[in-house]
């Protein structure tokens, strides 16, 4: 800590980024939030029609109820993929002795590729006809009768275009809990193993505990970057077929840039920000309070 | 805290109505075409929506070049989007912010058709008139540019006529013979996939190839007015034309007519199944005569290629001659920046772009020059040149131009649904018109 740390010095230092925060994110929030309240194609006359816009979304708009409940779905399969993904991978890397710098770095690179390239390379892994290379498993592994186009279906593709976003980042979370495991004390476990502790207890009475803040951490950024999930689904699908692989945030896309429906994309932009506000607030609440 | 934020409020609220205001800014008149005044040359842009290195592109390129030498300072930046949504999407983002450039690409769609009533546009019928070119150009090619009150604010750069493609050996593999009715289609599908053959391949990812197939019955049952109506909510699919194409776009799902997993297939998939000789249809217009009618066409099927023009219908309104020939995406010239430079460029490059189009192997949208037919075409080329001698005179008009964006995504999303089996004509017709009835006034006051 400064000695002589003053308010002034403080405030000098902190503004600047401050300042930034408010052009960059919260002038458009509330940007957005004035633009929800009005009619707007962006070249005819801003037409002020006060709360009509939230009032369609919520009660007459089928598609974004639809696209509401696949953002869950998408978010629910992300979360499962990229946070209990990492969890297993990391704590089996624990127990590794040898080729742990190979196997971390193989699962991080997932994570540098670009997103467009994923989404063309999973479009080929998922595609029937030429067979790609999921359907070619299946067939060699005697579940011929699974086989189909994945993306097509409309059954499967919502989970077809969420597995790639959680494949993605599996790795990223991988090192993030990967080095929490590794700052658990020895000390600790030794003891608890001398105890008789299995490795079961082991995990969720003393690794887990220690890695909470962590896990607190990971979970949200996951949580996040899951519900604005964007460019995978709208690259591999275009949020079909029909509305099966919309998302809130590619139907709201839409709405601005091919409907030119601004008013009311801000509507669905504002609530998304609420959401992801919620979102955040019950993660910790739920795992502050298990804490305590 | 809570005055900042109210301090901000107010901010934002300001600089949103500054912007609106913006927005409002009055154009110079529309209809005044030959504007007066010293030419000066300067840089002048032209947002576009056509393959990067594509004929009309290539021969703009080289107008402005020899244009520039008469007038030192001149230059033509062409600033090209290929990918259509991504384009629609800039276009729409740059107009909203009051940006457009002097010249830019757009079909003839409601949102164009606004741009034009608030007078942002010059009247393109009077422009080609003032240079002495409108009686050059084929009435189909401006037709199609046309807005439904007959107004012309674009100026074609192409023409083309869309042909079903096929593969004769597969087709006489099956024991069918080319439709001689739309109707006969869903039968022909399924004895190509008792075959084991792909009857027709269909690039379903950019969803516009589909929604050619919606606009054939009607246009077929009803003529070229159906959707006109239909985009404003007079018509309805629930009217017996519209019932006729919802019906027979689920025959043809359920008759399995396009490829499996069709949806998430791109343009170049869909045009190898056919020219790999897996399918046995293909509907694409003449700009692919490059790769489908000359010795890059892959010799396995190279002799087995042939095309046929729309299928009629009993009772059809429309001819056997009138199918869909689209002059392309048109130019637009923003009124705004329409000055002495603007109209002398246009006025070189338009007299003198026809004779270089047609040149490249291409149909030129003016009537004056007669194209070069490639010296690697099959005999096709020469075939598919001449049907456009022969044209009638209604058109059928691709409904991704007509309809409102919205009700248009819509439409996209349910017919690959309809088609697939997942929702039923009942479903999808009472989707569509409620759909209409929403969106519509907002585009069609």
């Amino acid at each position: 800590m400064l000695p002589n740390r003053s308010r002034t010095s403080v405030l000098v230092f902190l503004l600047p980024p401050l300042l930034l925060y408010c052009a960059a994110v919260l002038f458009p929030i509330l940007q957005s939030l004035v633009l929800s309240f009005f009619s707007w194609n962006g070249i005819s006359d801003m037409e002020f029609v006060g709360l009509a816009n939230y009032v369609r979304m919520l009660t007459a708009d089928d598609i974004f109820w639809r696209s509401f409940f696949n953002a869950l779905i998408y978010l629910a399969i992300c979360l499962v993929l990229q946070l209990g993904g990492a969890l297993v991978v990391a704590s089996l890397l624990t127990s590794l002795s040898r080729g742990r710098e190979l196997i971390k770095t193989l699962y991080l690179l997932p994570a540098v590729i670009s997103t467009v390239a994923i989404a063309f390379l999973f479009v080929r892994i998922y595609s029937i006809d030429p067979v790609g290379l999921l359907n070619q498993l299946l067939h060699w592994v005697g579940l011929g009768s699974l086989e189909r186009a994945w993306l097509s279906d409309v059954n499967t593709v919502l989970a077809a275009v969420s597995a790639p976003e959680g494949w993605r980042f599996t790795g990223l979370y991988m090192l993030i809990i990967y080095a929490a495991l590794i700052a658990v004390p020895k000390e600790l476990e030794e003891a608890a193993v001398l105890d008789g502790a299995s490795k079961w207890t082991l995990f969720t009475k003393i690794r887990f505990p220690y890695i909470r803040p962590v896990w607190i951490t990971t979970t949200i950024m996951a949580t996040t970057y899951g519900l604005r999930g964007f460019d995978i689904p709208y690259l591999m699908t275009n949020g079909g077929p029909g509305q099966s692989s919309e998302l809130l945030t590619t139907y709201m896309y839409k709405t601005a840039f091919t409907s030119t429906d601004f008013g009311y994309a801000s509507t669905i932009s504002v609530f998304i920000v609420i959401e992801c506000l919620i979102a955040v607030g019950l993660i910790l609440f739920m795992l502050k309070r298990k804490a305590d | 805290m809570k005055k900042l934020l109210r301090a901000a409020a107010i901010a934002a609220a300001a600089a949103l109505a500054l912007t609106a205001c913006g927005g409002g800014g009055a154009a110079t008149d529309p209809s005044n075409v030959s504007p007066t005044g010293e030419i000066k040359p300067r840089e002048i842009s032209w947002l576009l929506s056509r393959p990067a290195d594509g004929a009309v592109i290539n021969i703009m390129k080289k107008l402005a070049d020899d244009y520039a030498k008469e007038h030192p300072g001149f230059a033509l930046n062409l600033i090209t989007t290929p990918d259509r949504p991504s384009y629609i999407q800039k276009l729409e983002t740059l107009a909203a912010a009051n940006k457009l450039p002097e010249l830019f690409d757009t079909d003839a769609t409601p949102f164009a058709q606004q741009l034009a009533k608030q007078g942002k546009m010059v009247e393109a019928d009077k422009l080609l008139k003032s240079l002495d070119l409108y009686d050059d150009y084929r009435p189909g090619a401006l037709d199609y540019q046309r807005f439904d009150d007959g107004s012309l604010y674009m100026i074609p750069f192409q023409f083309e006529l869309e042909f079903i493609w096929y593969n004769k050996a597969l087709l006489q593999k099956a024991g069918v013979a080319v439709p001689q009715s739309l109707d006969d289609i869903p039968a022909m599908c399924t004895a190509l996939r008792n075959a084991g053959i792909t009857p027709i391949a269909i690039d379903g990812q950019d969803q516009w190839p589909l929604e050619r197939y919606v606009a054939y019955q009607p246009f077929r049952a009803a003529g070229p007015d159906f959707v006109q109506k239909l985009k404003k909510g007079e018509a309805a699919f629930s009217d017996p034309a519209g019932q006729k194409t919802v019906q027979w776009m689920a025959e043809l799902g359920k008759a399995k007519c396009f490829q499996e997993g069709f949806s998430a297939q791109g343009y170049s998939d869909a045009q190898n199944q056919f020219t790999s000789g897996q399918a046995a249809m293909y509907n694409i217009g003449t700009w692919e005569l490059p790769s489908l009618a000359t010795d890059k066409l892959n010799p396995d099927v190279r002799d087995d290629i042939d095309f046929f023009t729309l299928p009629t219908t009993s009772g059809s309104v429309t001819a056997a001659n009138e199918f869909v020939s689209p002059s392309g995406i048109g130019m637009a010239v923003n009124s705004k920046t329409y000055d002495p430079l603007v109209s002398d460029f246009l006025k070189f490059a338009l007299q003198k772009y026809p004779a270089e189009y047609a040149a490249t192997g291409a149909l030129s949208p003016t009537t004056t020059v007669e194209t070069t037919v490639p010296a690697n075409a099959t005999p096709l080329y020469k075939k598919a040149l001449e049907t456009a001698n022969t044209l009638g005179e209604k058109q059928a008009m691709p409904w991704d131009t007509q309809l409102d964006p919205t009700t248009n995504g819509r439409l996209q999303q349910e017919l690959v649904l309809l088609v697939q089996g997942n929702i039923t004509p009942e479903q999808f017709t009472k989707t569509m018109d409620d759909a209409i009835k929403q969106n519509a006034p907002k585009f069609f006051k």
